[in-house]
């Protein structure tokens, strides 16, 4: 697949700051990129690099294989979903729908019927005429991507887009958008600080940190194999339990307490200090005999699953069924030798 | 239970002060009102026996207050006209960018504003006479005053633009408008009450201008109103009712505007403060 957006040792400063350390990064054309990592992580500066805003240090970009890197935004052809949403408020919604068509010059006639084109696919008919300040979060923001795709950009370019609306209409718009997505082919790239997201409605998740791209990959991949213990504990949630512990003589467990061991499936390196990561849901109260214990400190419930968590509060355990534990109650554990990651305790890479 | 009457005091001591405030102009007019036998009268009248208001036409035309009236306008808009093309610009950079220049050109800005005009008067004259700007005093006058009233005009204007998001601007650019164009079709738009009331108050305290006026303006026929009432007043003036009538029919406009506007006027000043 031909790559839409390329970017190529993408270096930023802000004055002492190093924001992007060498980022390189590939977008396939039609492909939906998810930056996902913590606050500070450059995920936002990465793509406010792409759209324009910010000045890239050093570094190659290059969209639709033309060189981007020192062109002003407006002649980059990218579209833009902004966090607030960035809707003019002195435009009606129509206004604000074809702002960038009257910027190119498109007639009036024609912004008009582009407009109520959009305003159909997006469900924003009845409310052409209001204005932003009319307009409840939900419909806000159908109207920021109704004015990011009634252009037909290059790519779509979505910061944190859904983090205003309330839980319900978070699930439904990331449906939405990512239905939009695959019925325009657009290329889209994806800010969130929210890793369900990214999961649920990226092909292709890229875990930044630290101005650095942890892993990339798909999103299953990530979940199964964590290159670092960052990507482990970011990916999945609840996130994985790690576990210090010490390999075994025999390199086929993980000792981590006394007579507790985690079961590994593949021999490893006996006497070597690890840290092993499991994740809470593959976690299973044993029935015959444990190969690790777990004192409950807290039991949570929320119907369609429990989740136990143990007195130190470094493991957590997600059941399906309804166990009837109580807090104090001694649980055996039990875990498939294939499912437990082993991470390097000092520089937490994947061993 | 004294909570209550803290308000209430103060919304007293409020109400004094601008009594004591606005006497003056209470006064102003009900003297213009009265006949010359009346002012002195003792003790004085606060409501006239008789209104007469033929001093009003025969001040106009006495004092040729129409000339005076008009100077008065053609600086206060020359002033106005200056301040907000060159102090919007200025605002919106201030709002806008963050640095160490930045900071320097806003402390000399609030610089300016501490600077009282009766102190620059002298340098300014100097160097207008260099310039040979007194030959043309009106615009000695206005680019004086324009700078006078500059600081002011883009604190509060700066403040304005602060409360338009950046990610509007940001917005427009990605939908592809230039930076210039940005600027005219969203954050003006958007900054434009701010901008009409301050510009309306810089028009309103440039028309009562006097300091620079009166120092720079010699000839009668080019001096703005204030000069032209200071022209009334001296050491031996009796002629107070006409006197009165002038400061009336320069000061009326001005109130009338301000009441006509203060609601606006007084949203606009509070709505950067609040956000």
């Amino acid at each position: 697949m031909t790559a839409q957006i390329e970017l190529k040792n993408i270096d930023k400063h802000y004055g002492a700051f190093h924001a992007l350390k060498n980022v390189s990064l590939s977008i396939a054309k039609g492909s939906f990129v998810a930056l996902v990592g913590p606050s500070g992580c450059g995920k936002s500066t990465l793509l406010r690099s792409i759209a324009g805003l910010e000045t890239i240090t050093s570094g190659d970009l290059h969209i639709a294989g033309k060189e981007m890197t020192g062109v002003p935004p407006r002649h980059r052809d990218i579209a833009m979903v902004f966090q607030s949403y960035a809707l003019y408020p002195h435009m009606t919604v129509e206004e604000n729908l074809t702002y960038s068509l009257r910027l190119h010059g498109v007639g009036k006639a024609e912004a008009k019927a582009k407009a109520a084109e959009v305003a159909a696919t997006t469900g924003l008919s009845a409310l052409l005429s209001r204005y932003p300040r009319q307009l409840s979060g939900g419909q806000r923001q159908r109207v920021a991507m109704g004015r990011a795709i009634i252009r037909n950009p290059k790519a779509f370019l979505f910061d944190e887009p859904l983090s205003n609306l309330d839980a319900a209409l978070r699930v439904q718009m990331r449906k939405e958008i990512r239905a939009l997505h695959d019925r325009l082919g657009a290329t889209s790239v994806y800010v969130t600080h929210d890793q369900i997201e990214a999961m649920t409605m990226a092909d292709w998740v890229v875990v930044m940190r630290d101005g650095i791209i942890e892993q990339q990959g798909r999103p299953l991949d990530l979940y199964d194999q964590p290159v670092n213990r960052f990507v482990a504990g970011f990916i999945g949630s609840p996130a994985m339990n790690f576990v210090d512990g010490v390999i075994s003589e025999d390199g086929r467990g993980v000792v981590v307490g006394a007579g507790d061991r985690i079961p590994l499936a593949r021999q490893a390196e006996p006497n070597r200090k690890v840290v092993a990561g499991v994740r809470p849901e593959n976690l299973r109260v044993a029935e015959g005999a444990a190969s690790f214990h777990f004192e409950v400190g807290n039991v949570e419930s929320t119907g369609s699953a429990t989740y136990l968590t143990s007195k130190d509060g470094a493991l957590q355990l997600v059941q399906t069924e309804r166990l009837g534990f109580s807090v104090g109650d001694r649980v055996g554990l039990d875990i498939d030798p294939a499912l437990v990651h082993l991470f390097d305790p000092q520089s937490g890479a994947r061993i | 239970m004294t909570r209550p009457y803290i308000p209430w005091l103060l919304v007293v001591v409020a109400l004094a002060l601008a009594a004591v405030y606005l006497f003056p102009l209470y006064w102003m007019y009900v003297t213009s009102f009265k006949s010359g036998s009346e002012i002195f009268a003792n003790p004085p009248t606060f409501w006239p026996r008789e209104i007469d208001l033929s001093i009003y036409p025969s001040v106009w035309t006495r004092r040729t207050m129409h000339v005076f009236l008009w100077n008065s306008t053609l600086i206060a808009a020359g002033v106005t006209a200056i301040t907000v093309i060159f102090g919007t610009g200025c605002a919106y950079v201030l709002a806008r960018y963050r640095n160490v220049w930045v900071d320097i050109g806003l402390f000399s800005v609030l610089m300016l504003q501490v600077l009282p005009a009766s102190v620059m008067v002298t340098p300014l004259f100097v160097a207008f006479n260099q310039f040979g700007l007194l030959n043309y005093p009106r615009t000695a006058v206005v680019l004086a005053a324009a700078a006078k009233a500059m600081p002011f005009f883009v604190v509060l204007v700066r403040a304005t633009f602060m409360t338009v998001p950046r990610e509007l601007e940001e917005a427009a650019l990605v939908d592809g408008n230039s930076r210039v164009g940005a600027f005219f079709s969203i954050v003006l738009p958007l900054a434009r009450n701010g901008i009409l009331v301050c510009a309306i108050l810089t028009f309103m305290s440039s028309f009562g201008e006097y300091i620079y006026s009166k120092s720079i303006i010699q000839d009668p026929s080019l001096q703005p109103a204030s000069v032209g009432l200071s022209g009334f007043l001296g050491p031996n003036s009796t002629d107070w009712n006409a006197i009165m009538a002038y400061s009336a029919i320069y000061v009326t406009p001005i109130l009338a505007v301000f009441v006509l506007l203060q609601r606006r006027i007084v949203s606009g000043l509070t709505s950067g403060a609040l956000k």
